[in-house]
């Protein structure tokens, strides 16, 4: 008799389980990249249930997106810039059916049909941003820091940040040499090493995970940081400034893409849908201080948001800025041994 | 002894999940990490042939003799400051009620029930410059300026030895709880002091669980890359770090590989060391 009304139990719930069909979306995101908010609205919305998930570099979000490309784990992500091309090339990536996109027309026409996606057939843009300087000015006297070559000031011995990102270290090392900071050639990136090694013993600490917390615990004053991360650490430390060093700024631009053995490709079009709507865009670029490549959001934005020069940099920030591009994999591993090189102080 | 024919079918059932489990779960991901140490590196998808043995010679290099150099260094000294910590405890522990002991033991494993990142995060709080401790002793007047602890090898080794702790602690407590209060009478009685007791019957009867102690602590240290990457602002490498930053960033899967194993190979090396000193106790003992 018990084992009966068990029975019916399990049919009851399988069958409700069945009329409503929870459906979920597993979105694969940067760390801090996404207001909770944003997911709530869509899940009360669509009945959608989002699994947040994130990563806190491009190299393991491509890594993993590999390795479980076959389990399809993720329904949604978001690389930054030279990795779409290099996903969309290595047929990771489902095309993205613009018939079920809306709001597509919103985007700032100079952010779509880039090299990386013609056409944007497999990548929407979500959002952009900079890696600059970040000063605590409360904490900073003296020669204002305009440059990344004043990291290396004798006055910010054991002061300084890097972001734990072995691309953008060495994007800092190479344009102060003058080079590109997408430079391939190995000479170069050595030279980059030898500079960047003068460095360390001023670097406190790594950070790529939330770039504006060793600036709040005081334990670093000067470095690099990401614009979006400057514009949060501004509301509890208005000291802290975010500069356009001189030699150039290093942008990017993230996009959604999704896997192509997604499991619920059609979640992810109604989610990137809802994130294009001018009022969510809006939203977003409030709360997290990155820029939104959403012009119609850009329209809604409070005035305080859309004139900081650290979320929508003035056209005289982006003199010398350079967006990353992939650089092939023989010099990946250049980069990579110095990279550990300058890890672990030799 | 004959096993009854009731146990039989129970026994069989045992005997097929352990050796199940065993070579599922440990024996066939060894033999992948080691196939995969013996692949080609390939930037499309990972790994691919002919095989070779470049892994190996790349971990010659004397990058990452230094990068296993300076882990075991860490390594040790976490090892020390568990056993100048956990020895005295262990020893207290066993000798405090039994009730007490329970309780004792049951705050020990406590920290267990809470995720090992989320209490190195929680350290950071309490090192950073204007973390607890900091704030806590400028209060007090003992000191005038915050001092730097965080982003440091020192916020390392503390992150690792609060992690480690209880794994010396443990295997010393079941020795001291096994030693005998009536033999350390019987060497009090024949005539050695205190300091003799201690370096002829308590350390030799307890150093297995300190060579227990030490392989529980040792190796976790070389490889929980978590911890440098929090505490230690991501500049003090571990062989941990090198493996995760192979497989992850540099896409060396072969390489990652290698270096895993070697940490497999330094554990044996230990199990072996430990399995010689017991034996050699055991003849002493049997003497």
């Amino acid at each position: 008799m018990k084992k009966l009304a068990l029975a019916g139990a399990l049919a009851l719930g399988l069958s409700a389980c069945g009329s409503e069909e929870p459906q979920v979306l597993n979105l694969y995101n940067w760390s801090e990249y996404m207001p909770q908010e944003v997911l709530t609205r869509f899940e009360e919305e669509t009945g959608i249930q989002v699994v947040y998930t994130t990563y806190d570099s491009n190299e393991a979000m491509y890594a993993k997106l590999k390795l479980l490309d076959d389990s399809a784990a993720y329904d949604l992500a978001v690389p930054s810039t030279y990795y779409v091309s290099k996903m969309r090339q290595e047929g990771l990536l489902m095309p993205i059916d613009r018939s079920k996109i809306e709001g597509f027309d919103n985007l700032d026409p100079e952010l779509i049909n880039l090299d990386i996606d013609p056409d944007n057939q497999y990548s929407i843009p979500y959002l952009w941003g900079t890696t600059g300087l970040a000063v605590d000015t409360a904490d900073v006297q003296g020669e204002p820091v305009t440059a990344w070559a004043d990291l290396w000031d004798e006055r910010f011995q054991g002061r300084v940040m890097l972001t734990n990102d072995m691309r953008e270290v060495f994007h800092v090392g190479l344009r102060v040499l003058g080079y590109s900071g997408n430079s391939t050639d190995p000479q170069q990136i050595e030279a980059a090493y030898e500079k960047l090694r003068e460095l360390m013993p001023s670097v406190r600490t790594f950070n790529s995970d939330a770039p504006r917390v060793p600036y709040l615990e005081g334990e670093t004053d000067v470095g690099m940081i990401w614009n979006g991360e400057a514009v949060m650490a501004q509301e509890t430390m208005p000291s802290l400034e975010y500069v356009y060093p001189k030699e150039g700024i290093i942008a990017w631009l993230d996009s959604f893409v999704i896997p192509k053995n997604a499991k619920n490709p059609d979640a992810a079009h109604k989610f990137i849908s809802f994130v294009l709507r001018p009022e969510i865009s809006a939203l977003i670029s409030e709360e997290i201080g990155y820029a939104t490549p959403n012009l119609a959001a850009r329209a809604l934005l409070p005035e305080e948001v859309a004139s900081n020069r650290a979320s929508y940099p003035a056209p005289e920030d982006m003199k010398n800025a350079e967006f990353q591009t992939d650089i092939g994999d023989e010099a990946l591993q250049v980069y990579a041994k110095y990279w550990e090189m300058l890890k672990s102080g030799q | 002894m004959k096993p009854s024919p009731m146990q039989q079918p129970f026994r069989t059932a045992v005997l097929i999940l352990v050796w199940g489990w065993l070579l599922f779960l440990v024996l066939a991901p060894n033999l992948l990490v080691v196939g995969a140490s013996v692949m080609s590196r390939d930037p499309a998808r990972f790994l691919s042939l002919p095989l070779n043995l470049d892994a190996y010679r790349q971990l010659l290099d004397p990058l990452y003799l230094e990068v296993f150099l300076h882990s075991l260094y860490m390594a040790v000294m976490t090892t020390l400051a568990c056993l100048l910590v956990g020895y005295p405890f262990a020893w207290a522990l066993s000798r405090v009620g039994k009730q007490r002991q329970v309780l004792l033991v049951f705050l020990l494993i406590v920290p267990f029930w809470t995720n090992s990142l989320v209490r190195t995060y929680a350290l950071k709080l309490i090192l950073a410059t204007n973390g607890l401790l900091n704030n806590a002793l400028l209060a007090l007047g003992w000191i005038d300026e915050p001092m730097k602890l965080l982003y440091t090898e020192g916020a390392v080794i503390i992150g690792l030895v609060y992690l480690l702790l209880p794994f010396m602690i443990l295997p010393l407590y079941s020795v001291f709880d096994d030693l005998r209060e009536e033999l350390l009478m019987a060497s009090h009685d024949l005539g050695a002091g205190r300091w003799a007791t201690f370096a002829h019957v308590i350390v030799p009867l307890t150093l297995p669980g300190v060579l227990a102690g030490v392989m529980l602590v040792l190796l976790p240290a070389m490889g929980l890359f978590f911890v440098p990457d929090i505490l230690g602002g991501s500049r003090n490498l571990l062989v941990g770090n090198v493996i995760k930053n192979q497989f992850l960033d540099a896409r060396n899967w072969p390489f990652g590989a290698a270096a895993s194993i070697l940490l497999t190979l330094a554990m044996a090396f230990l199990l072996f060391a430990h399995k010689l000193s017991k034996r050699r106790l055991g003849e002493e003992g049997g003497a």
